[in-house]
């Protein structure tokens, strides 16, 4: 309480004023005041000395309580209240807790007597190291801590609870036995307190800011020490609550995953996820400290496990509402418009697919194989695709007739986008192309001057299209250039737009936010490995993958991570996302399902071969292709 | 069809005899039954990526002639950590340029002002076509002996010495798209971070929050610790679009409290980051768009403690002028207790 809330506004300037006792001072005519032990804001702990023993030095604490409730029945409740608790103090047996030997009131002011302890509390002892404790140090000190609270909360008529397990209220005595030393009483005299104040008790369960304390919330302040004893950060410097967010391996590599697991439980965020006593904690803790014998480790878990892959399997076969077999990989990603799925193969043909069930409508053959992926012109019911002949094809969507081709100088790779009545799409001839799609005619083209690999973007004012010499660039409608940006390597990620934002990958490892109007570079943020795969936007958050084998999910507005998901391979694949989760493709061979909240898995699937195809997701269904030559349709 | 305004190029006319300098204009409803096709017409200059490049360098080596007198922003710095009087350096005329109001009052409890508050606009015109530059801050300090006022005060001005050296001054030298540069967001950061290490040199003992934003053009970048906060106000409603670094919170977001249980909690005044409080500082950073006639307003948490989100929108909707509205909600903090400091900005943007 004395640092964590130093920055108390408006408090008295000392609050315990005048009224401090002097050494010297004698209370009760028994107890001479040597020293103060502690300042806390509802009252002082002094050393004493008993006079009642005059021939040896017997110390004391004297703990003192200010009554500053100017309610005269509320004092005289405050007071009962702390006359009950030290009956019940005192009648407790347990080596770590502190023997009371007497308790008095007086005017504003009520005293408890007790057991003078000569040690460091744990606070100390975490303050004054410069490395990272011995782990069976702290293991021994987490058992006796479970002691005791275990002692308490097996307590009968009913369980005591401790309410405020933190290091400071834990001291390690003269023989390195852990003591209890603050019994909460001190928590009936609190008032309320005025001002804003940086700190939070950050050992506290949840449930205690409700003014709802049970044994299973002194379980959860025994994991935020013991937490903050292993990874040596303080929990009321962090966010309250986010112990989950950071395990203890994460800072000390130490410590075992057993013991991790161990404390994680007792910190989770929901009661009944925790131990529901510390007596049953400590049962948790001493299987860790027995040696396990070798060739004899749980067999029931090994059990469990097989049982675990046998389900995986069957649910993998599961998941698929059928598949459709091309004659080749299948790279371009699939799009889905009124009942029909579009894709191209390396096959060279481009396919259409319904989607009910999988059968096959027809196929349009071009001269080489289709990475780029189709899009719809919906009013010209036109289906559009690049091929590596050069050509870009308009072909009716309905029929598969072929409408008209567009021929460029290189290789078409570009998937094309469709808007204001014209298609847009880049060519390795390193040109932009502006298409009018009722006549085929080229509106304008515009020379880059490097390979456009990437889809470009359209939206109402703005063309943005990333390059393979790693050039960004804005132009206008009619294909004025107004803005350029320079990534350091190439921009094979196609661009998305999001609140005047426009964000891409780079094969320069980063992902980049600019503003779309003037290419300023906004925010960045570097993944481990090249980025190819195009951003999705979902709930705020952007979505990409990275060669490093993660998904990342960064906020949208900031660049920070939010969480990143690790799969066993490159992620090349441009996720999609769809109702609270995201979709995409592993070189792994796995489709993955994620939890956009958490960044946790829903469910994957295992394909055959590397998935560098994107995911459509519509009407609760992922259509994806794999290198496995199959289209999927899953269920999402 | 709104973005054929500003499409150049694009026509009514038929397809084998455009008329080249025919740009639509469709205003509002008057639009008609059937909009004319739009045509993508090939620019007859259209250059080359070379050029385009060669001539983006030369734009960027142009020195800036600061003796251009015409062509020289504004800038409007107003600082304090005591109550300002009335504005009269600024006179907002709405609608045609980024205007603002700010206010910061002791309020009718405490016996000293620790709110900080700064503000600088820049507007120009010239065929640069520079952005309107804004830069906003608003912090709460926290600590005796002076030391929250010191901490905010401190915590303002290493903030504007950082962001105007690192941004303002890269706009106007026409820096801004220097691929080199940090990002927009970093420089944020780091300004707060300064100020972090800034106050937790010199003021140990004390704390302050503070929420800052730059606004470009139409882009407003916004840096944020602790419990004071920005809301967005347009013609949908008001949006609070930062998050309070506060226990309770914390609470609401994890299902533990109601805003209403919070509004009461024992603890609501616990904040779990706040700058001066250790080295290592997380800075929250968002950037939003801001649609024409918006408003943004930065505050204390002696406004938004007394003065509910609704009533806070309808007295800013209800002024032309920010620093009158600046003016009433202070006001009306007052009449109900005035139990803490009162700081605000307004900023319009124009439509």
């Amino acid at each position: 309480m004395v640092d964590t809330q130093k920055f108390a506004k408006n408090l008295p300037e000392q609050p315990m004023g005048e009224g401090a006792l002097q050494p010297g001072s004698v209370l009760q005519g028994r107890y001479r005041i040597t020293g103060v032990i502690g300042v806390g804001g509802m009252g002082s702990v002094y050393q004493a000395r008993d006079l009642r023993f005059p021939n040896v030095t017997r110390h004391v604490a004297v703990k003192e309580m200010l009554n500053l409730t100017s309610d005269q029945s509320v004092r005289e409740l405050t007071l009962r209240t702390f006359e009950r608790e030290s009956d019940m103090l005192a009648s407790l047996s347990h080596p770590a807790v502190p023997e009371i030997y007497d308790y008095f009131s007086n005017k504003d002011r009520a005293y408890l007597v007790m057991e003078y302890i000569n040690g460091r509390d744990l606070e100390a002892i975490i303050n004054s190291i410069t490395e990272f404790l011995p782990i069976e140090t702290v293991l021994q000190w987490a058992l006796e801590l479970c002691d005791v609270l275990g002692y308490l909360h097996l307590h009968e008529p009913e369980p005591i609870v401790f309410r405020d397990v933190k290091p400071s209220n834990i001291m390690i005595d003269q023989h390195g036995r852990l003591r209890l030393v603050d019994f909460g009483i001190a928590k009936t005299f609190q008032v309320g307190q005025k001002g804003t104040m940086i700190g939070t008790e950050g050992y506290s369960a949840p449930e205690q800011y409700r003014g709802e304390a049970s044994p299973a919330s002194d379980v959860y302040g025994v994991g935020a020490t013991i937490h903050h004893l292993l990874t040596r950060r303080d929990p009321r410097l962090e966010p309250p609550f986010t112990f989950a967010e950071r395990p203890i391996r994460d800072t000390n590599s130490a410590v075992s995953a057993e013991l991790d697991a161990t404390i994680m439980k007792a910190l989770a965020f929901e009661v009944n996820e925790r131990f529901p006593n510390a007596a049953l904690m400590k049962e948790a803790l001493e299987k860790l400290t027995k040696p396990s014998f070798v060739g004899f480790s749980r067999p029931s878990e090994e059990v469990a496990d097989d049982l675990g892959e046998w389900g995986a399997l069957e649910e993998n076969e599961a998941r698929i509402i059928w598949r459709f077999q091309c004659e080749d990989e299948v790279r371009s990603s699939p799009v889905v418009h009124r009942g029909v799925l579009y894709v191209g193969a390396y096959d060279n043909n481009l396919y259409a697919i319904s989607i009910s069930d999988g059968s096959f409508k027809w196929k349009y053959p071009t001269e080489e194989g289709i990475s780029s992926s189709p899009a719809i012109a919906e009013t010209e019911n036109l289906v559009l695709f690049g091929s590596l002949d050069h050509l870009l094809y308009a072909v009716d969507s309905r029929v598969g007739q072929i409408a008209w081709t567009v021929p460029t100088q290189g290789s078409v790779q570009s998937s094309p986008a469709i808007a204001h009545g014209h298609v847009f799409f880049g060519s390795d001839d390193g040109n932009l192309y502006a298409v009018r799609l009722s006549t085929g005619r080229v509106q304008w083209k515009w020379a880059g001057g490097a390979p456009i690999r990437s889809r470009p973007l359209v939206t109402g004012e703005n063309i943005v299209i990333g390059m393979e010499s790693g050039d960004v660039v804005g132009l206008d409608l009619s294909g004025q250039m107004i803005w350029r940006f320079k990534a350091k390597r190439a921009v094979t990620s196609s661009p998305v737009e999001h609140d005047g934002l426009v964000f891409f990958g780079s094969m320069d490892w980063h992902v980049y936010a600019l503003d779309i109007t003037r290419g300023w570079k906004v925010w960045s943020y570097r993944t481990n490995k090249p980025v190819i795969s195009s951003p999705a936007i979902g709930e705020g958050k952007l979505f990409v993958g990275s060669v490093d084998g993660s998904l990342h999910a960064l906020d949208a507005s900031s660049g920070k991570e939010r969480w990143h998901f690790d799969t066993e391979g490159q992620i090349t694949s441009s996720p999609a996302y769809a109702d609270g989760a995201v979709y995409f493709g592993g070189i792994d061979g796995k489709v993955y399902s994620v939890e956009v909240k958490n960044g946790r898995a829903r469910w994957q699937f295992e394909t055959k071969s590397p998935v560098p195809s994107s995911p459509a997701v519509h009407d609760g269904v992922v259509y994806i292709g794999s290198m496995d030559h199959y289209i999927y349709a899953l269920k999402a | 069809m709104d973005f054929l305004r500003r499409i150049l190029g694009w026509s009514t006319g038929s397809e084998t005899t455009p008329p080249k300098d025919d740009i639509i204009i469709t205003q509002g409803d008057t639009e008609p039954a059937s909009p004319p096709e739009p045509i993508i017409e090939t620019p007859a200059n259209a250059q080359p990526p070379a050029e385009a490049s060669t001539t983006l360098a030369q734009a960027g080596e142009e020195e800036v002639s600061l003796d251009k007198a015409q062509t020289a922003p504004i800038m409007t710095p107003v600082a304090g950590t005591r109550q300002l009087p009335p504005l009269e350096t600024v006179v907002p005329r709405p609608g045609q340029r980024l205007t603002f109001g700010q206010l910061s009052d002791i309020g009718m409890v405490r016996g000293n002002n620790q709110d900080a508050v700064f503000s600088i606009i820049s507007s120009s015109i010239s065929s640069d076509d520079l952005p309107d530059f804004g830069l906003f801050i608003v912090a709460d300090g926290m600590g005796g002996h002076h030391d929250g006022e010191k901490a905010s005060a401190i915590t303002v001005r290493t903030i504007a010495n950082y962001v105007t050296g690192n941004i303002f001054h890269a706009l106007t030298q026409k820096q801004m798209d220097d691929e080199d540069r940090p990002t927009i967001t970093d420089v944020l950061l780091s300004a707060v971070q300064k100020a972090n290490e800034a106050v937790t040199d010199l003021i140990p003992e004390g704390g302050t929050t503070v929420t800052t934003t730059v606004i470009m053009g139409d882009r407003a970048y916004i840096a944020h610790v602790g419990d004071s906060r920005a809301y967005l106000i347009n013609d949908e409603g008001i949006e609070q679009i930062t998050r309070d670094h506060s226990l309770v919170q914390r609470l609401i977001e994890l299902d533990q409290l109601t805003p209403e249980e919070a509004a009461e909690h024992p603890q609501r005044n616990v904040l779990y980051r706040a700058i001066g409080q250790n080295d290592n500082l997380d800075v929250d950073a968002i950037t939003r768009r801001l649609l024409p006639r918006s408003c943004l307003l930065l505050c204390s948490d002696g406004l938004w403690n007394l003065i509910p989100e609704d009533v806070i929108r309808n007295v800013v909707s209800k002024h032309d002028n920010p620093q009158h509205a600046c003016h009433e909600l202070v006001d009306m903090a007052n009449d109900r207790g005035g139990p803490d400091n009162i700081t605000v900005i307004i900023v319009e943007i124009p439509g």
